[in-house]
């Protein structure tokens, strides 16, 4: 199964006379000051498709374009190469003939009803017996069975994710779309359920569109990533890629940390309390020192550093605490607005941040040979994909 | 006075009744039109349905002979349907006490609906329910109390009907004439302890009607 979305939607002024405003199918008036316009084109095959990017950037939008909820200007949306959504032919199927499963963001349960009540909504068009047993299924495939009984208001948030989860799958939809489902959980619940959303996508196969702005969510989770950013994609790809390459600036703001690379586990210090990784990126790799965790040797990690945590030399620093020394060549040097941005080529492409006067008192220019040196407590290590 | 009639409140809370019930019905649907949907004349229909509320009730009760009497063309086609006439009956106490009370049933079920989460019923939608299905068991039971306050608020309002009923089914006693009838009735006829009856009876249902309204619509 593969799901096929090319869709513009514009929220400018004059589409029907009310400025930031749009008709949604449900006839609501909607307003969205802050939206941009969305112009987006992706295929999301089977497994886990990321749609990452800061808020008001078009995710959500995109899920309710595919859903039926909210109608695009233009465009056409596939599933299978079953026509749901097209501008030119006039297709424009109801949501609920759509076969889609939805995770609302603020989940959306029915406050009226008990799980149980919930997770059967939608259910039809079965047997008694059909109906238990698909129940079944969902209550102990997602282990809500001590729960069945409660309204959403008497659960927890990570239990009521369940719920809404197991009715978003009763009908067996050919797609699901999850709107940060883990955005309000804390963390052992999410790890945990994010195992559940693997096993479920390993039984369903069908293609799960994931909106998230938690770079770690993305990582654990990630297949195929797709950046958003004011309503247009900015890039895709495996998460490590687009986090670990020499970032676009705007990937870079997004996540927050510059410095993100793949590595594994040369060896173990349970007495030095560090684990020393080999990182690596397409051009070259380099041996660092990181935080002792329970990763295997030989295992894969992730390793971010942030930019402003490394520290440029021009001579080689001696008699520090500093365990990550490293020596290379600065490749290009690019002023922002309140820092500037030094890349070094050393084993791998990091880029570190200095203001403009370090800039000129240490006379810094590119092919320059300098030093970089950073704490084994700057390099945190991101949840690992599977 | 010996023996007290107490056909004109048996009729009030009968018309009352079955006023409630057909308007409870458009009111609703009325509510959900006005807070769901986005159509030209929006705002004109919401004024329109209002206008019963602030006309004068001889307003009302003429526009409604007018509009139902035996020689309109709706008039004629309720009395051959029916075969018998609309005004001048209970029947059109029925409508006259119904189409005032309209205006409270549209504006406290609008509101009532217009507070139900909008992303229960897309998530109701995506789960392959109709928009009647999603009305039935998603926005109605969520609206529920304001729904119940708007059919006691009409409730209240059709017993108390007197202009627009008197001009349209008129006040003929032992047919027509209602409990707010009988009481002006009364009075005028010097029949003191008799409207007083009605009057201490009416203030104390319609009391406890709006007592009742208030508590479920601030209360939760």
């Amino acid at each position: 199964m593969t799901l096929q979305v090319r869709i513009k939607k514009s929220f400018g002024a004059g589409r029907d006379g009310t400025s930031g405003r749009f008709r949604s199918d449900s006839g609501l008036p909607e307003t969205h000051s802050a939206m941009s316009d969305l112009d987006v084109d992706f295929e999301a095959p089977a497994g886990f498709t990321i749609l990452f990017g800061a808020s008001g950037s078009g995710k959500t939008t995109t899920l309710k374009a595919i859903s039926g909820i909210v109608r695009p200007d233009s465009g056409r949306i596939c599933i299978d190469g079953d026509v749901i959504f097209d501008s030119v032919a006039g297709v424009n199927l109801p949501i609920r003939t759509r076969g889609i499963g939805f995770v609302f963001q603020d989940l959306a349960l029915f406050p009226h009803l008990t799980s149980l009540e919930n997770v059967e909504f939608g259910i039809s068009g079965l047997t008694a017996a059909d109906r238990r047993r698909r129940v079944q299924t969902l209550i102990e495939g997602l282990r809500i069975s001590h729960i069945v009984n409660r309204k959403p208001r008497e659960i927890s948030g990570g239990e009521a994710q369940r719920v809404a989860l197991a009715r978003a799958l009763s009908r067996l939809p050919r797609l699901l779309l999850l709107d940060e489902p883990l955005s309000a959980i804390d963390e052992e619940t999410k790890l945990s359920i994010i195992s559940d959303l693997k096993r479920i996508n390993r039984e369903l196969q069908l293609p799960i569109l994931y909106v998230t702005h938690s770079r770690e969510e993305a990582i654990s989770l990630g297949e195929k990533l797709i950046v958003y950013e004011r309503g247009r994609i900015v890039g895709r790809g495996e998460p490590i890629e687009i986090f670990g390459t020499p970032i676009a600036s705007s990937i870079a703001r997004l996540t927050g940390v510059e410095n993100i690379f793949i590595g594994r586990v040369v060896s173990r210090s349970e007495t030095g309390g560090t684990l020393t990784v080999e990182v690596s990126d397409k051009e070259g790799k380099c041996t660092i020192d990181v935080p002792y965790g329970n990763q295997a040797e030989g295992g894969s990690v992730t390793v971010a550093v942030s930019a402003g945590d490394i520290l440029l030399a021009t001579e080689e620093p001696r008699h520090t605490s500093l365990r990550n020394i490293l020596t290379g060549r600065i490749t290009s040097i690019e002023d922002q607005s309140n820092r500037t941005i030094i890349k070094v080529k050393a084993g791998v492409n990091w880029s570190t941040s200095v203001t403009r006067q370090a800039v000129r008192e240490l006379g810094l220019a590119q092919g320059r040979e300098v030093w970089l040196a950073f704490k084994t407590h700057s390099c945190y290590l991101l949840d690992q994909a599977e | 006075m010996s023996e007290i009639d107490w056909f004109p409140l048996i009729l009030s809370l009968r018309v009352a009744l079955i006023a409630t019930a057909f308007v409870v019905v458009l009111g609703v649907a009325l509510g959900w039109l006005l807070a769901r949907k986005r159509f030209f004349g929006r705002e004109f229909l919401d004024a329109a349905v209002t206008l019963p509320l602030v006309l004068p009730p001889t307003v009302l009760g003429y526009y409604l002979l007018v509009l139902l009497g035996r020689r309109s063309f709706v008039g004629r086609a309720i009395e051959s349907i029916t075969g018998q006439p609309l005004v001048f009956t209970w029947r059109g106490a029925v409508v006259a006490a119904g189409i005032g009370a309209l205006p409270l049933v549209v504006k406290t079920s609008r509101t009532a609906i217009a507070s139900v989460d909008t992303n229960l019923e897309d998530a109701a939608r995506t789960l392959g329910q109709s928009e009647w299905r999603v009305f039935q068991r998603v926005t109605m039971p969520l609206a529920s109390r304001g729904i119940i306050a708007a059919g006691m608020l009409a409730f209240a309002r059709a017993l108390g009907d007197f202009g627009a009923t008197l001009m349209v089914a008129g006040n003929i006693p032992g047919k027509t004439q209602t409990a707010a009838i009988a009481i002006f009735d009364a009075s005028q006829a010097g029949r003191d302890n008799y409207a007083l009856v009605l009057v201490v009876i009416l203030s104390a249902v319609t009391l406890l009607l709006v007592y009742s309204t208030n508590k479920l619509t601030s209360g939760r």
